[in-house]
């Protein structure tokens, strides 16, 4: 099922609704290049890549006040009720969520640059791989969510709330594995610790997609009656 | 001439406020009764010659609430709200079948006096309409020809509650002689409104009552009804769906003479149960 943001007699309100729409997915772009950018920085240890990332995230932040001024006045100007004001709120929402997985990529990108206030310890190849399997999962996640709002399609949202189940369970496996190999030798401390917080920056981010998920349903969220034909 | 007709429609349990059934088939969507009910409607159909203006309302009015009935023009809301004054008696063709209870008395009786009718279902119109009379007769009118004055200084009282009640004492305290149409838009409005409260109605109808104000005169009738349904039923037409949000409890919705929908106004405004409603109020109507 789709929801249908538009068809209102104001063409102008469907203008400004659809535009609202457009700049939170191009935001939504923004912060998917970001995330993949700093899980690909981490996990190659690249501090150039890592430096663009922090770079980018004032645009990331712009986005999120623009979209804001432009909600404020959607609402003031149109006064939207039921379908029109659930949907606009969640776009407020789903924005403060994308800004949110946005700080999640940039502390990601810190901690590459040994920045994040703890030393920025290399992570070895058993960790790497973690860290990539888990970044795969985490961008995927939030691929399908903004593909989800960006068709504003039901069942896709529905499957984003599903397989970020399967993203936290590769999350606690990945401490295990991280826990496991700093307990054999200890000098692995530093990087077990440096790795533990950006695992679960990646994790943070797949939640952050699955809120966007939940956020889309809400949307489409009604409990119609049955209807005679008038 | 064709004169108004008006058919009771004889139904089980007819006559006792508040238990009467609804008809077989009824399809409003939302719930149309209310405990212990000012007006109950049911199967209400009004005709304007062929015209079949209203089909098959069913509903309940509460007592001290602000019910508002929103649809499109021409959707029957204004009709609707005539019917329960019987000012449709006063149109040639119109013709009213159905059912409609004040306290459990058929409004349609034939033993009923109309005018005591309309004294306990006052209404307030969309353009101000003061009688070319001082502010004092305005509202003394109707007391003095219904009797509720034994003398002039009841009448006093009534006049001094009622431009109190309306908001309006302190704005004419001192020129109660001066002619009512002297007045600003906003206060005539409210002068129209003592005038109806002076005969110590029930119900107050008003059809669009803010239409011909500014924002402060409205806003000052907006802080007025919520004050009023202290004390009396208030049923109010309206095109400003933010208007309806506003100042009401509950919430109709017409369209095309059918009632589509009756809910909680919290609940019309953000999640209304049919597409009509919906529809209509996030402007897709049409």
């Amino acid at each position: 099922m789709n929801i249908d943001i538009e068809g209102h007699t104001s063409r102008a309100f469907d203008g400004a609704l659809s535009s609202l729409h457009l700049r939170i997915m191009e935001m939504g772009v923004l912060v998917l290049q970001q995330v993949r950018d700093a899980a690909q920085a981490y996990t190659v240890w690249d501090q150039n890549a890592a430096r663009t990332v922090l770079e980018r995230e004032h645009a990331v932040n712009a986005y999120d006040m623009s979209v804001d001024e432009e909600t404020l006045t959607l609402i003031a100007r149109r006064q939207p009720v039921a379908t029109d004001l659930r949907a606009i709120i969640a776009m407020a929402k789903i924005v403060s969520e994308l800004e949110r997985a946005g700080d999640e990529a940039k502390k990601i990108a810190l901690t590459v640059l040994g920045r994040a206030g703890r030393a920025g310890e290399r992570p070895g190849p058993a960790t790497s791989r973690d860290a990539r399997h888990l970044g795969k999962l985490a961008v995927d996640l939030l691929r399908l969510g903004m593909e989800a709002f960006d068709q504003l399609e039901l069942e896709l949202a529905e499957v984003v709330v599903k397989r970020d189940q399967d993203l936290d369970n590769e999350y606690r496996d990945g401490m295990r594995r991280l826990l496991t190999r700093a307990m054999e030798d200890v000098r692995y401390f530093n990087v077990a610790l440096e790795a533990a917080f950006v695992l679960k920056s990646l994790e943070r981010i797949g939640d952050h997609a699955r809120n966007i998920a939940r956020l889309i349903i809400a949307m489409a969220h009604q409990r119609r009656q049955p209807q005679r034909q008038l | 001439m064709e004169t108004t007709t008006v058919t009771g429609v004889a139904r089980a349990g007819a006559g006792s406020s508040g238990s009467m059934p609804l008809p077989e088939g009824h399809k409003t969507v939302g719930v149309v009764t209310t405990p212990d009910p000012l007006f109950v409607c049911r199967s209400v159909d009004v005709y304007y010659g062929d015209k079949h203006a209203i089909k098959d309302v069913s509903i309940d009015i509460g007592r001290r609430q602000v019910l508002a009935m929103i649809g499109p023009s021409g959707c029957g809301k204004s009709t609707f709200l005539r019917c329960l004054n019987r000012m449709n008696d006063t149109i040639p063709g119109a013709r009213v079948e159905g059912r409609i209870e004040l306290d459990g008395n058929d409004i349609h009786d034939k033993r009923r006096d109309v005018v005591q009718l309309r004294a306990r279902v006052g209404m307030v119109f969309q353009k101000p309409n003061p009688f070319p009379k001082s502010i004092y007769e305005n509202v003394a009118y109707g007391p003095r020809i219904h009797g509720l004055a034994r003398d002039r200084a009841e009448l006093d009282e009534i006049v001094n509650t009622s431009l109190r009640r309306a908001g309006l004492w302190d704005e004419v305290k001192d020129r109660l002689a001066q002619p009512g149409t002297s007045l600003s838009g906003g206060q005539q409005q409210r002068l129209c409104i003592a005038r109806t409260i002076a005969v110590n109605p029930e119900v107050i109808l008003m059809d669009e009552p803010c239409s011909a104000l500014d924002p402060i005169a409205t806003a000052r009738i907006e802080d007025l009804m919520d004050e009023l349904a202290q004390s009396y039923a208030i049923v109010i037409v309206t095109h400003s769906m933010q208007q309806a949000a506003r100042v009401s409890k509950r919430t109709a919705y017409f369209h095309l003479g059918d009632l589509v929908e009756v809910g909680p106004t919290d609940k019309i405004f953000t999640n209304p149960s049919h597409k009509l409603t919906e529809d209509y109020i996030t402007g897709r109507f049409g």
